[in-house]
């Protein structure tokens, strides 16, 4: 059996007397992709802040490496790197400039060439490692984020809307270096919208609609997950 | 304390490379230095004129020839209040109140020479003396530099990122916090250029240093406020448009409030209203130019019971004199008297408007900076108190002189032969020359104790906030 690395059980928030989520079920296995998949206001985004521990969870519990989100939330943010949808980091630093600083905020020292050997993983362009961030596109950003993330050793990672607003150049790079990843023993926890993107790069789907996982997609022996089956449940959701 | 200084240090990058805050600190700290050098001359030409022109009238009254003692009672006399030396940042009251007096027999005249009174309304905003851009703005530059720190991070996302690392937002927020603090500091530069020269030019390190350091609270006391709002706001432009709010709130209608209720709550009687009721008080006592005034008829019962004597032709001593005496001391005392109502209802209006320091720290560093730099209400009220005492005692002086050198029949002749109606001008030795000096330095700190409590209230209430501010980032 693998070891389980993010764990939801029976778990229930509620937010200004408003179910948020409802009684959700969910595990992830290490080095496994799990997308959280769902239409607008399903609580993808609760789910991971709950997970981030900026929403505590009304009922049930929500652990990360066997570690609950109410009690050891900064052992748990030590070991995951999370990757909003929108990457910013800092317009006016250069990519370099941008790693080597939230590393030394989480008291990491790299050599410049430790930054550069992963810039290189993450297939950054060479010519913008040192070019200011704000020239970066989405996913040059987003590489250079989890440059940071594999410089940090993060075991896990938490990505949020990964693909949106990419162009489908960029989304195989993207879907490419998060396979490789995750080949690597890297744990991803994403919640997205897209269907298509989630079938090609998951081992595992949940479908999340009003707050209740409704539906559970596997990839088993396939290259990716069906994308008809998954969109058909899908569009039934959100069309009621 | 190593994240600290890292995100600290970050902080002076973008400013250096984003050029805005570094235009604004750059236009901050030459306004505050052109301002200081230009007070500083100002200050320096009017201490060497005021002394100047001290010598001077000095020297003019003691040089005037033999003459009539009553004559030099209303040749009258100049004093001068010379400015401190901190007045070069702090002019405080200097320039509303006056800064010379006449001095003469039965009057006591106000101060004149007050630049505001003799300019029009609209100088008063371009009168940039260094306190003022120090007082008022620097907290909006303060602003201009600081109101995106945090919410730059949040509209960013990268606060996310760091709080999902797991780095302690009040780590972040200090580093920010001492980042602006230092940028604001290189303001105050002039200011302690200028303190260090005061203290090099005979004023006290305690008060050079106090006064430095209430800058320096007003500064960490500003960029606190500056980085809560950040903290608590969403957006940039929410954190601007509050902190522009707050700027006209704390640095312009509160004192402007505080002043105008101040003179509500303690209302004093306007100019003439005031030198009637004087006038009014000063009749009954008789006129001291005329000897045969029936007030004075019991005086001279006195003397002449006193002396021995049937008539004022046969005193010792020169009736007329004692008249112009006797009817000085009584003139005095109720002078005296209004002119205490009168400074005690402005020290009350000043107290008043001074506690609206526990609700902007503008006023509190106001009437701290003022109190330290020894350019206060209280010392203009002092200057006053010395002068008059001047005043009396070179009046009296010339009236004894009327009263025992100039003989009674001359006196009385003076319009037929006025060469035998005259004294000695050695007799106008009677002046003391007169130096204003400030308070104390243990005087003005003890005075300004409470604005320095104000001053640290503020702090703790701003730090109070930003604690608060950290805790609802998650």
């Amino acid at each position: 059996m693998q070891e389980e690395i993010i764990a939801a059980s029976s778990l229930c928030v509620r937010l200004n007397n408003q179910t948020i989520l409802d009684n959700v079920n969910f595990n992830v296995a290490k080095g496994e992709i799990f997308a959280l998949l769902g239409g607008n206001g399903a609580g993808k985004s609760t789910t991971l802040k709950t997970l981030l521990g900026i929403v505590p969870p009304s009922e049930g519990s929500a652990a990360v490496m066997n570690k609950s989100v109410k009690t050891d939330i900064d052992f748990i943010r030590s070991k995951v790197a999370y990757l909003p949808e929108s990457v910013m980091l800092y317009g006016h630093l250069t990519g370099v400039e941008n790693i080597e600083y939230f590393l030394s905020l989480a008291d990491i020292t790299c050599s410049e060439s430790d930054i550069e050997r992963a810039l290189v993983r993450v297939a950054l362009q060479e010519k913008a490692w040192r070019q200011p961030m704000s020239n970066y596109s989405k996913g040059m950003r987003q590489k250079a984020a989890i440059a940071l993330a594999l410089l940090r050793d993060a075991p896990i990672l938490f990505l949020d809307e990964p693909t949106s607003g990419l162009d489908p150049n960029a989304i195989d790079e993207f879907n490419q270096l998060i396979a490789t990843l995750a080949a690597e023993g890297t744990t991803v926890f994403m919640v997205t919208h897209d269907v298509y993107g989630a079938c090609q790069i998951a081992h595992r789907i949940g479908l999340l609609d009003h707050g209740k996982v409704v539906g559970m997609f596997e990839r088993g022996d396939q290259s990716h997950i069906n994308t008809e089956e998954v969109h058909s449940a899908f569009s039934k959701r959100n069309k009621r | 304390m190593k994240a600290i200084t890292k995100v600290a240090r970050d902080e002076w990058r973008f400013w250096h490379r984003t050029k805005l805050a570094a235009t604004i600190i750059v236009i901050g700290t030459i306004l505050t230095i052109a301002s200081a050098v230009i007070n500083t001359i100002k200050m320096q030409e009017a201490m060497h004129e005021r002394q100047h022109l001290q010598q001077s009238s000095e020297a003019q009254f003691l040089d005037q020839p033999d003459r009539h003692p009553h004559r030099m009672v209303h040749y009258g006399h100049y004093v001068f209040r010379t400015p401190s030396t901190l007045s070069i940042i702090e002019p405080g009251v200097d320039a509303f109140t006056g800064t010379a007096v006449f001095l003469e027999g039965h009057r006591q005249n106000s101060a004149m020479f007050a630049e505001q009174r003799q300019a029009s309304g609209m100088t008063r905003f371009s009168s940039l003396t260094p306190s003022f851009l120090l007082q008022v703005l620097v907290p909006l530059f303060i602003i201009l530099i600081g109101y995106g720190s945090v919410t730059r991070e949040k509209e960013a996302g990268t606060i996310n990122i760091m709080v999902t690392q797991g780095f302690n937002v009040w780590y972040l927020i200090l580093g920010k916090y001492i980042a602006l603090v230092a940028c604001a500091l290189l303001m105050l530069l002039p200011l302690i250029v200028a303190a260090i020269w005061a203290t090099f030019n005979g004023e006290s390190a305690l008060i050079t240093s106090s006064f430095v350091s209430g800058y320096i609270f007003y500064i960490l006391v500003w960029s606190g406020i500056v980085l809560a709002v950040s903290t608590l706001s969403s957006k940039n432009s929410t954190s601007f448009a509050s902190l522009v709010a707050i700027w006209i709130m704390l640095c312009i209608l509160i004192p402007r409030i505080g002043s105008s209720s101040a003179a509500a709550l303690a209302p004093t009687a306007g100019k003439l209203e005031a030198d009637f009721s004087v006038l009014e008080e000063l009749r009954k006592l008789g006129d001291g130019h005329n000897a045969t005034d029936p007030a004075f008829e019991q005086l001279k019962k006195n003397l002449l019971v006193k002396y021995n004597v049937d008539s004022v032709e046969d005193l010792p001593i020169n009736f007329r004199g004692t008249v112009a005496q006797y009817s000085e001391e009584k003139l005095t005392i109720v002078l005296n008297q209004f002119a205490e109502k009168r400074m005690i209802e402005e020290l009350s209006q000043a107290k008043i408007a001074r506690q609206l320091g526990w609700l902007t720290p503008t006023t509190a560093l106001r009437s701290f900076s003022m109190t330290v730099s020894g350019t206060s209400l209280e010392t203009h009220h002092r200057f006053l108190r010395e002068a008059e005492q001047l005043r009396y005692d070179f009046v009296q002086s010339l009236n004894n002189a009327h009263q025992n050198i100039l003989s009674y029949q001359a006196d009385i002749n003076r319009h037929k032969d006025n060469a035998a109606a005259r004294v000695s001008a050695d007799n106008w030795q009677v002046l003391s020359s007169f130096s204003f000096k400030p308070d104390t330095a243990q005087t003005r700190l003890t005075r300004s104790l409470v604005y320095g409590g104000q001053l640290l209230f503020w702090l703790v209430v701003v730090l109070v906030v930003l604690r608060f501010a950290v805790r609802r980032v998650r």
